[in-house]
């Protein structure tokens, strides 16, 4: 039994557990691993300015961002991929690319950069939800960092203004939910039938987009019209954040499934390595009085299945 | 980064002339790659696979709208973390920065802007702080490009598409370029199959007498 863990993120409004994207990705990852945290959200306390947040807390060890608490998640065996193929995790790894670069330049932009946003959204909210004096301090700290992260990699040199680079990170970000609809189709996850880390993401970064009330976006109508992503949003909300009824449980991983996962590891390897005997023998024409069947030369003690 | 348009051109059986880049022929953005066509000057791998596009020349028109999706989140994929990993070994690694300076003759207080400048950008995407991080990203790119490249030809089976020619410029980039350290290198040649992709294409599209 892992030990208990502490979750330290941004609170939650507009329907989502989590205003914040990473956040969010970690709350949604927890309910599709069925791993237990306690949520501990930094709301009106100091750590609005001292922490970095989400932070996993287990025991000593701290964990930050998103990517490093899931790895973490995974390895106290709380693992919403495990039946993914190599290859859906490949897949999982660039998608999850795709959004880092070409989403989130415009959703700092939405939220911390435009100024009708900022002014009647973002900065009430966070304001309102730290302790005074940092009501001050936590907004305009968060949108300069926005904005020096969208111009440092988005700019053409460090002295662009936002308004060059504003037209390509929003042309971007609409093709990149143009790319996410087209991958999910009529699927409920983007895997499958059950919900993986990459669905957690795409979660994280689309759902404060689908929900919050935003007085000038055209990103957010683009989003309206992408009807598979915003039931994607409802959907997880309905299933795993309703307070009405539990969450569905995860896939279970028993003993029997960590042999199994651990024979196919074998089995992998196996073929792999008879692959590049394979390869060897073919390059090299003095050994071509081989038996052409390299497998009894393998001679590991590990059991197999027969080829 | 030039041998991605080079690579893109070649796969497109689109003739054309390489020129040695000079500072003078450079187009207003400055940036390079870039190609010559006409009164038109088109810089950098987005618009050139656009421009070679609208003149009836593509490489993904055969794929359809999730395979698009993929392919284009590969290379973000790529773009991501190779590049970063080019970009962290040329400009921040102390060693290779001075044996830069030796044999090109930039000033190593241009390379120390350079690389401050770039420390900046890291901090704010990926958090790249070491070089054993460099690495690691490396590795986890490579491991990903090996599992979906898998026994084919190309990443989308029997034609190349743009995200053939963006790995191979990384990959053979990286392969061939003299480092300090070779672990790069060795890193993606752990990876058999990455490497005999970089070979079948150097072999087909940079050996062919006829283009």
């Amino acid at each position: 039994m892992a030990a208990a863990m502490e979750l330290r993120c941004w609170g939650g409004d507009w329907g989502l557990p989590s205003v914040h994207t990473e956040s969010l990705i970690v709350l949604a990852y927890t309910k599709f691993s069925g791993a237990e945290v306690t949520v501990s959200p930094i709301d009106w306390t100091w750590k609005t300015i001292t922490a970095t947040v989400p932070e996993l807390l287990c025991g000593d060890s701290a964990v930050q961002e998103p990517a490093q608490i899931l790895n973490f998640l995974r390895k106290q065996r709380f693992n919403a991929d495990y039946e993914l193929t190599a290859r859906q995790g490949a897949d999982t790894m660039a998608y999850i690319a795709l959004l880092e670069e070409k989403l989130r330049p415009a959703l700092l932009h939405t939220f911390w950069v435009d100024a009708e946003n900022y002014a009647n959204v973002t900065r009430p909210w966070f304001a309102s939800r730290s302790p005074f004096p940092l009501n001050f301090l936590v907004p305009s700290c968060q949108a300069s960092t926005a904005l020096s992260r969208i111009l440092l990699t988005k700019g053409e040199a460090p002295l662009h203004r936002i308004t060059e680079v504003e037209g390509k990170i929003y042309s971007d970000a609409k093709e990149c939910l143009n790319l996410l609809s087209y991958r999910l189709g009529t699927a409920n996850y983007f895997f499958g039938n059950s919900p993986t880390s990459l669905d957690a993401f795409v979660f994280g970064f689309v759902a404060p987009l689908h929900k919050a009330s935003l007085p000038s976006s055209p990103l957010q109508s683009h989003l309206k019209q992408l009807d598979n992503l915003t039931r994607f949003c409802d959907s997880i909300l309905a299933v795993y954040f309703s307070s009405d009824h539990p969450c569905p449980p995860p896939p279970v991983q028993e003993t029997m499934d960590a042999n199994l996962q651990k024979l196919t590891q074998l089995v992998n390897k196996e073929s792999n390595l008879i692959e590049k005997m394979d390869d060897n023998l073919r390059s090299s024409p003095q050994h071509k009085s081989h038996r052409p069947d390299p497998k009894p030369s393998l001679s590991t003690t590990k059991s197999s299945t027969p080829a | 980064m030039k041998i991605e348009r080079v690579n893109y051109m070649k796969h497109n059986s689109i003739n054309y002339q390489p020129e040695t880049f000079s500072p003078s022929s450079a187009p207003v953005s400055g940036k390079i790659p870039f190609i010559h066509v006409g009164n038109q000057v088109v810089s950098e791998l987005g618009p050139i696979v656009q421009f070679t596009k609208a003149k009836g020349h593509s490489l993904s028109d055969g794929l359809d709208d999730v395979q698009r999706a993929e392919m284009k989140a590969y290379m973000e994929l790529v773009n991501n973390m190779l590049l970063t990993a080019e970009l962290y070994v040329q400009w921040c690694d102390d060693a290779t920065a001075a044996e830069v300076c030796s044999s090109s003759g930039l000033s190593l207080k241009y390379i120390w802007f350079v690389s401050g400048l770039l420390q900046v950008y890291f901090r704010f995407t990926s958090g790249l702080g070491n070089v054993s991080r460099v690495y690691e990203d490396v590795s986890q790119c490579c491991q990903a490009l090996s599992q979906r490249l898998g026994t084919q030809p190309y990443f989308f089976n029997k034609q190349p598409t743009e995200l053939d020619a963006l790995v191979f410029g990384h990959l053979f980039t990286i392969l061939t370029t003299r480092l300090t350290s070779s672990e790069l290198a060795e890193r993606i040649k752990s990876y058999s199959n990455l490497l005999s992709f970089c070979k079948r294409i150097e072999q087909s599209y940079f050996y062919d007498k006829s283009s």
